[in-house]
């Protein structure tokens, strides 16, 4: 038995789990592209539980990482030779706030658990992700963006006030006004600097019922421009868009015949109305130029919340979510995006659609306050994904070109969003940050002086 | 039977593997309309190759006119220029590595305005592919 077991236990409420007792599941994230083994797994009771792993850590000279749902895809939510803390055993869900509309969460809860807790009060987080079956913890310590971020930025610009154990292992109390160099150290700040544990959320009324119109484009531009002028019309709730290929058959690729596609853009926009007051379809869709208008469709709000949970069960059920999901995605300035989608899009064969996706997402640089959360300067930006499950055994051969995906959007100005697949070399790393990487510098220091939490990911030790 | 890399055979060879590519003809329909698409390809010295030189190879809109291989790092006729030792150049003509991943990591210097080749990237890969194409003895063995 180790011989830091016994300790270890001893000073926990939680539970620990030694390598014998590890899932594979456990040892790698979605991205299936890291397999760590960590030398203990801890899923703390509390708060205090977390403060004392943390001490632990600090006096064994163990590195520690934090787990939600584990969507991330590059080198979080796994550990190696130290200890992992599965946070989604925190997952108490405190009183709702009505007056003020907010609500206490610990990082384990999941938002899709949330969503259904604040129906009763008619109540919802301002911004969910599409997949709602990851952690308040996970997303707000990566940005968190959603179809409802070109109104409202990311989950983490929506905290009220959050408690965070830093890598020192003080608990501290944090918000925009209090220790504010700590509470946007934490948003989107990829668990370096400390572990949320608790997040005052910031939530809106929610219209009880939703109409989605889906439109169709075949030209990038016009749905770009539409997109524009959706976010800048005040008339929509939620704007969604894809990259949808149709297959045309084989051309040669650098001599290689491939299966190449034309690609269309499905633009689907929604709007939240009240029982027996619905929309007035002519007036919402006044001045869009779709190719076509598919369908139009109402539903409850909270199954609108819900629309991607037949999907994700699909990729489960079809047997693509136990492939590698080296995942791109990025936010490019409004000014190359349409150039940038298109050299992407050309070389992208249409097989992503299985068990992934192209997204697109009309998103506003004046939404975020967030500071680790890098975007291009503009008012208007767009975001971009390319989201492919990877057969393992293609890994190899696929890498070289994924990375000059995402190279090819730094080159067109893009930030990469930091879930996916990223393999920056420390210089890029510093060009992601830009200035803010000298803050981040010296926040590592301060909150996180044994540089324990988290390793491997950014390079802070470089 | 190989052609020798630098001679005028093989720069007519490419020509005409160029005009017969289809890939090239479709992906580089707007490379040089409006601009000067000309490129220069920059092979600099090295163990292998003893003294710099350049292709010149003139593009318009998905046809090629016309290569040569010149003495030295550029020509007045580029519009644009891609440089890198020899040895690099090699291991993408002989499909060792990616040409694309060569300017994307600055291995391979671009001169000449970049945005406009970024979005023109399968041309400049059919382009590649053409060279690459070839039977070629290269300098070095």
């Amino acid at each position: 038995m180790d011989k830091l077991y016994a300790p270890l236990v001893a000073a926990l409420e939680g539970t620990v789990t030694t390598p014998e007792q590890f899932t594979a599941e456990q040892l790698t994230n979605y991205g299936r592209i890291f397999h760590w083994t960590p030398r203990f797994i801890v899923s703390p009771a509390s708060q205090k539980d977390v403060a004392t792993t943390i001490a632990f850590c600090r006096e064994h000279k163990l590195s520690l990482s934090n787990r939600g749902s584990a969507h991330s895809q590059s080198q979080l939510a796994i550990n190696r030779n130290g200890v992992l803390l599965e946070m989604k055993s925190m997952d108490r869900m405190g009183p709702v706030d009505e007056t003020r509309m907010t609500v206490d969460v610990e990082p384990g809860v999941v938002w899709r658990d949330l969503t259904h807790h604040l129906k009763r009060w008619g109540l919802v987080p301002r911004v969910l992700t599409n997949n709602l079956g990851v952690t308040v913890g996970g997303t707000l310590s990566m940005a968190g963006i959603g179809v409802a971020s070109f109104k409202y930025g990311s989950q983490g610009d929506n905290v009220v006030e959050m408690d965070v154990v830093t890598g020192a292992g003080e608990v501290e109390t944090c918000s925009p006004e209090r220790n504010p160099e700590l509470f946007w150290g934490a948003i989107a700040g990829l668990g370096q600097f400390g572990i949320i544990t608790r997040a005052r959320l910031q939530l809106r009324r929610m219209k009880p019922m939703s109409r989605t119109y889906y439109l169709l484009y075949d030209d990038l531009r016009v749905f770009l421009e539409d997109a524009r002028r959706s976010m800048d019309s005040g008339r929509w709730d939620h704007l969604e868009s894809w990259g949808a290929p149709c297959a045309q058959g084989t051309r040669p690729v650098a001599g290689k015949r491939q299966v190449f596609a034309k690609w269309f853009y499905p633009f689907h926009l929604t709007v939240e109305y009240d029982e027996g007051a619905p929309p007035d379809d002519r007036a919402l869709l006044e001045g869009l130029r779709p190719y076509d208008n598919l369908y139009t469709d109402d539903c409850p709000t909270i199954d609108f919340l819900e629309r991607m949970v037949p999907v994700f069960e699909l990729w489960k059920k079809a047997g693509t979510w136990e492939f590698m999901h080296p995942w791109i995605e990025c936010i490019l300035p409004w000014e190359t995006a349409a150039d940038c989608i298109e050299q992407v899009l050309q070389d992208t064969p249409p097989g992503i659609q299985v068990g992934g996706h192209v997204l697109l997402w009309p998103a506003k640089g004046t939404t975020s306050r967030s500071k680790n959360f890098m975007v291009p300067p503009g008012d208007n930006l767009v975001g971009f994904g390319l989201l492919p499950a990877v057969p393992q055994r293609y890994w190899e051969e696929m890498r070289e070109r994924f990375e000059n995906v995402s190279r090819l959007m730094v080159m067109f100005g893009a930030k990469r969003y930091l879930s996916g697949w990223v393999n920056f070399t420390p210089e890029e790393w510093k060009e992601h940050y830009g200035t803010r990487w000298g803050e981040m510098v010296a926040l590592k220091r301060r909150y996180d002086p044994d540089h324990i939490l988290n390793p491997g990911f950014l390079p802070f030790e470089a | 039977m190989p052609l020798t890399f630098g001679t005028d055979a093989w720069a007519n060879a490419l020509v005409a593997e160029i005009n017969g590519s289809s890939e090239y003809k479709n992906a580089a329909a707007k490379w040089g309309d409006g601009f000067n698409g000309n490129i220069l390809l920059v092979f600099d010295a090295d163990a292998a190759l003893p003294s710099t030189m350049g292709l010149l190879i003139l593009l318009d809109r998905g046809t090629c006119r016309g290569a040569r291989f010149i003495d030295g790092p550029s020509h007045a006729e580029a519009g644009f220029g891609l440089r890198a030792p020899f040895g690099v150049w090699r291991d993408v003509l002989e499909g060792k590595s990616l040409a694309a991943t060569a300017i994307l990591t600055g291995r391979m210097k671009v001169d000449g305005e970049k945005m406009t080749l970024l979005k023109h990237t399968a041309a400049h890969r059919a382009l590649i592919a053409c060279a690459a194409a070839l039977d070629t003895e290269f300098p070095g063995g």
